[in-house]
């Protein structure tokens, strides 16, 4: 019969491996998902910018031109106030940074070009601005100098900081400044380190207390530098 | 010999050596103190600061050739022996000196090696004009003053940290050298007080002067490559021409050291005049290449803005 010819003529050939090919097949794949599984979760991570908190601004992207020049001239005015308070006990006064010749302080053209900033120096505890060092407009609203130093004086009591507080920048879309500069004895925040400050308003009023919770309640933000050490973290990604 | 002799005799022994183990301990130098501490660098604006900063306390060591081009630098045997024999590396870390990174690893010493950032603590800006509105971070922080102190700062407090015996020494000669920096910037501030710097605008073919023109309040318009580095195609050429003629541009930054290849088209096209700065690249390794290099850049960009008051 046909039929039965044709069946005699289908010879199932099983694998010699005994299906282990299928398997494999299906191991192979698992092991592949688990190693691309693997890298993607322990990969080195490419971080972004670091996010600023909403009373944060970034000095890269989040400053104008001369907040900018500002903040990365007290940088190192900064570092060179806590070395000479290191070495003296005592601070550079803005009458000592027009001899030293230093920015942002010192009036020189970059002073001018950025807005020709008053600056005034709040000493913890001496209740004493140095603000009578001529770092007032020759057309602005005079205060006398007592009342000044009273208000200051209630302000800063026991506070440990000194600040220099510069204010009445006269470019557009200027920020006021405060660099904070920490005691480590004194026991406050950021201790023997300068912070720096911006408030929208360029002629915001000393702020008063400087604790980080007040100065964000008056609207004053903390700026965070975008600096080599967080570009080189960028770039190189960091180990999660 | 009686039996009390040879003890007085052994007692004696005794504390002759006792005496003789401190006298020993302190006539053996120190393991640290006089020895002077090899500081490798990458880029020849770092051989100015860290030699100023150390004077004689610290030897220093330029891990590169000085007449090679950071810019496309390929390491060298010589570069990985200096690497193998330095304590300490000062890089600029965010741009030009990749390749330290390769020497110090092909040395064997990349898990050994302290590594000092200059830049770690110095605020970035973006790369000025164009860039088609991305801010892309500018590494020449060493083409400056402001940014310049800064560093010297970074690495003196760094140095101080590895080599305590010496902090005090390196802070002073660190606040000496700053205030030597200030001095070179005050003599053109006052001359650039002199000036309208208002409606100074300029483009630059090399990416480099950012830093320098913020202390101004000066501000780059367009710049010719499309990055650092790159030869821009002929559309982004043409683009960046429109950009300078829109801009009333009159002058053009080039780099002194480079060849003027973009720069000539351009002043062809435009009618801008071409003025070189410098990268602080030169052939010679020396303690005051940054405060001439920049008195020369200082000195030109002053020329070029009182070009354009006339």
């Amino acid at each position: 019969m046909p039929s039965d010819h044709a069946n005699s003529a289908i010879k199932v050939v099983r694998p010699v491996s005994g299906r282990w090919e299928s398997l494999a097949l299906l191991l192979a794949v698992l092991a592949v998902i688990a190693s691309v599984a693997g890298y993607i979760t322990l990969r080195p991570q490419k971080v972004g910018p670091p996010i600023t908190l909403s009373w944060q601004v970034r000095s890269f992207d989040g400053l104008g031109a001369v907040d900018q020049a500002i903040h990365s001239a007290l940088l190192p005015a900064g570092e060179e106030i806590i070395w000479f308070n290191n070495d003296t006990g005592g601070w550079i006064t803005l009458e000592r940074a027009q001899k030293i010749l230093l920015p942002p302080f010192y009036r020189d053209a970059f002073w001018k070009t950025n807005g020709e900033v008053q600056w005034q120096l709040i000493l913890p505890g001496t209740h004493q601005p140095h603000a009578a060092s001529g770092d007032v407009h020759a057309d602005a609203p005079v205060t006398p100098p007592d009342q000044t130093a009273n208000k200051v004086s209630q302000a800063t009591q026991g506070q440990g900081a000194t600040v220099y507080y510069g204010s009445g920048g006269r470019a557009p879309g200027q920020s006021a400044y405060l660099l904070v500069i920490g005691h480590a004895h004194a026991g406050v925040m950021w201790a023997n380190q300068a912070t720096i400050w911006v408030h929208r308003d360029p002629n915001a009023p000393y702020p008063g207390i400087v604790k980080p919770e007040s100065l964000v309640g008056d609207g004053w933000r903390q700026v965070i530098p975008y600096n080599g050490a967080s570009e080189v973290e960028r770039v190189k990604g960091t180990q999660p | 010999m009686t039996v009390s002799t040879k003890h007085r005799a052994l007692w004696r022994r005794c504390i002759a050596l006792l005496l003789l183990i401190p006298a020993i301990a302190l006539a053996s130098p120190a393991p640290s103190s006089g020895k002077k501490l090899k500081i490798g660098v990458t880029l020849h604006p770092y051989y100015s600061f860290v030699a100023n900063i150390v004077g004689d306390r610290a030897e220093v060591v330029a891990l590169i050739p000085a007449e090679a081009n950071p810019h496309n630098y390929q390491p060298q045997p010589d570069d990985i022996t200096r690497a193998m024999n330095i304590d300490v590396l000062v890089v600029n870390g965010i741009g030009h000196d990749e390749w330290a990174f390769q020497i110090i690893k092909a040395a064997g010493r990349g898990a050994t090696l302290p590594i000092i950032q200059a830049n770690a603590s110095v605020a970035l800006i973006p790369i000025g004009g164009g860039q088609d509105g991305v801010k892309v971070v500018n590494p020449h922080t060493f083409v400056s003053t402001t940014a310049a102190i800064q560093q010297v700062f970074e690495i003196t407090r760094r140095l101080g940290e590895l080599d305590p015996d010496n902090a005090a020494v390196y802070r002073q000669n660190a606040l000496a050298y700053a205030a030597r920096i200030r001095e070179l910037r005050a003599g053109f501030m006052t001359r650039f007080a002199a000036l309208d710097l208002s409606s100074f605008r300029c483009a630059t073919t090399h990416a480099g002067y950012d830093y320098m023109m913020q202390e101004f309040g000066l501000f780059v318009s367009a710049v010719i490559e499309p990055r650092h580095g790159v030869a821009p195609t002929a559309r982004q050429l043409a683009n960046t021409i429109d950009a300078i003629k829109k801009a009333n541009v009159r002058v053009l930054f080039a780099e002194k050291n480079f060849s003027l290849d973009l720069a000539k088209p351009i002043e062809a096209a435009t009618g801008v005049k071409v003025f070189a700065l410098s990268h602080i690249t030169g052939n010679t390794y020396s303690p005051d290449e940054f405060e001439v290099a920049m008195r020369e850049n200082l000195e030109t960009l002053a020329e070029a803005v009182e070009f354009t008051q006339r």
